[in-house]
């Protein structure tokens, strides 16, 4: 074992350049790679090209945990007649809620076209299933099977059941890669629900979630406060919950008070996540260009021809109806009692309720 | 004996499954613990085997780390390059070992590209938990022997026939 094989020779007269000028012309490529893209995006073709070539490994890498998760949905007759049972009771307590609601969005829309403000609530979502695929122990991100073909763009906010995960940062035909809220590279513009205090959370790069800087030290925040997503900064979709405070400390002999706070949203656990087209995206001109569609001013978000997207409300057709018709008595009627100047475009008010 | 085009046929088989091992899931808890399989079987083929040029391919093989992982690109790339050019560079010594000496006299080459990957990701600014980082040191360390011996014996075993 411990001798070289025996057709190693050891050339006497070795040619081409040496085995240290070799590393050090790669070492050299590697740091002006890295030089290179963490300044610019000129790589990103390589990048998504690269990501293209692996995705058989990708999915290959995926089977394990698939496999097991097909072996854990055989299930029993009987559990599955009780879940079902369940599953239709909870529906129909929804469906009796969305009622409320639509009419509570109508209202809401003409409340919003007598301020004259720009924002609307219509967005779209598209269920994308998270691939089984380790990461980087040191940078919480995830893949996504849905890319740039599904109409996926960067900057994408992307959602669970309980409240915001991250967003997309890099975008690949079939496949996408999301940065979690609690990465340390993250920060979320928040609001306090309870006081309305905007703030923005930043990840602290382990389990324990998010923190809160740079919190004026007489801020209205204590332990149990929810935060929601605040539409600042345009990216996020306004109202969704991004955590719970848990703890406040005051820093002796500091200006500033930090909160920390758990993420409302389930980020290591479930296998699905929801994409949304957020309304902002469509007049967003930052991030545009390294969108596949043209941005379009209206509300309504790129079609997505092969995924079938999911409404967030199930009734979108009758809501473009009712909204011309209200428009042309609403601004005759605000327009010279208001300033439009003033009226900050997407309204920090209280946040929106969501199904 | 083996031409040269099965052996690259082997090389680049095993490479292939050190990236598999490197992503498939792991519990969350054990994930910061994993070996770094692709420096692990790198540097069996740069020990084991000079007629392969284990220089280039690790760096592309490292590129393929960086875009899985979404590191900036040539991170990886250089650790392994770096890697490589240890246990190239010291071949007469580990050769030289048994292989429990030669599992001691490793570490600091896993040091070096545990280090290498922590420097760099201070300084595109993205800081992460310091401590967990030197795990894989530990466990990289642990799975040498044994890699090391699944390979010999893989490698060995065509060519008796």
């Amino acid at each position: 074992m411990n001798s070289l094989h025996e057709t190693y020779r050891r050339p006497l007269f070795p040619r081409g350049p040496g085995l240290g000028f070799r590393t050090f012309l790669l070492a050299l490529a590697s740091l002006a790679l890295i030089f290179h893209d963490t300044r610019s995006d000129s790589l990103q073709p390589l990048r998504s090209g690269i990501t293209v070539t692996l995705t058989p490994l990708v999915w290959v890498a995926a089977l394990p945990s698939r496999l097991l998760n097909a072996a854990g949905d055989i299930d029993l007759r009987a559990t599955l007649e009780s879940e079902n049972k369940d599953l239709r009771a909870k529906q129909l307590g929804f469906e009796a809620r969305l009622l409320k609601l639509e009419a509570l969005e109508a209202e809401n829309r003409r409340l919003r076209e007598l301020m004259a403000s720009a924002a609307t609530l219509e967005e779209q979502v598209l269920i994308a299933e998270i691939v089984a695929v380790s990461q980087d122990p040191y940078r919480h991100q995830i893949s996504l099977n849905k890319g740039a073909r599904d109409g996926v763009y960067r900057g994408q906010a992307l959602v669970d059941a309980q409240g915001i995960m991250g967003q997309i940062v890099e975008v690949a035909p079939f496949s996408s890669k999301a940065l979690l809220i609690t990465d340390p590279d993250h920060g979320i513009p928040v609001e306090v629900n309870r006081t309305g205090l905007q703030t923005i959370a930043v990840g602290r790069g382990d389990e324990r979630g998010l923190r809160l800087p740079f919190l004026p030290s007489n801020a209205d925040i204590r332990t149990g406060d929810l935060l929601v997503s605040s539409a600042l900064g345009g990216r996020f979709p306004a109202g969704y919950p991004v955590g719970e405070v848990y703890e406040v400390k005051h820093l002796a002999g500091e200006h500033f008070m930090e909160a920390y706070a758990h993420p409302r949203a389930r980020l290591n656990q479930g296998r699905q996540a929801l994409l949304v087209w957020s309304e902002s995206y469509a007049g967003a001109d930052d991030e545009s260009a390294a969108s596949p569609e043209p941005a379009v001013p209206t509300a309504t978000p790129p079609a997505t021809p092969e995924a079938q997207p999911t409404p967030a409300k199930p009734a979108p057709t009758q809501q473009p109806a009712t909204a011309p018709a209200a428009k042309p008595v609403a601004p005759p009627a605000n327009k010279p009692a208001q300033k439009p100047a003033t009226t900050p475009e997407t309204p920090a008010g209280p946040p929106r309720v969501r199904p | 004996m083996k031409s040269a085009r099965s052996l690259h046929g082997y090389f680049l088989l095993s490479l292939l499954l050190a990236l598999l091992l490197q992503l498939i899931r792991l519990p969350e808890a054990l994930s910061a613990a994993r070996p770094l399989w692709v420096a692990l079987m790198i540097a069996y083929w740069a020990l084991r085997e000079p007629r392969i040029s284990t220089l280039f391919t690790s760096f592309i093989v490292g590129l393929l780390l960086d875009v899985l992982f979404a590191a900036p690109l040539g991170q990886h790339a250089l650790g392994l390059v770096v890697v490589v050019y240890l246990v190239e560079r010291l071949r007469s010594i580990f050769v030289l070992f048994p292989l429990w000496q030669a599992t001691f006299a490793l570490i600091p080459v896993w040091t070096v590209f545990c280090f290498l990957m922590f420097w760099i990701d201070g300084a595109t600014q993205h800081q992460a938990n310091a401590w967990l980082r030197w795990l894989p040191i530990l466990s990289t360390t642990l799975f040498w022997p044994l890699v090391f011996s699944v390979m010999e014996l893989l490698r060995q075993a065509p060519e008796e026939e």
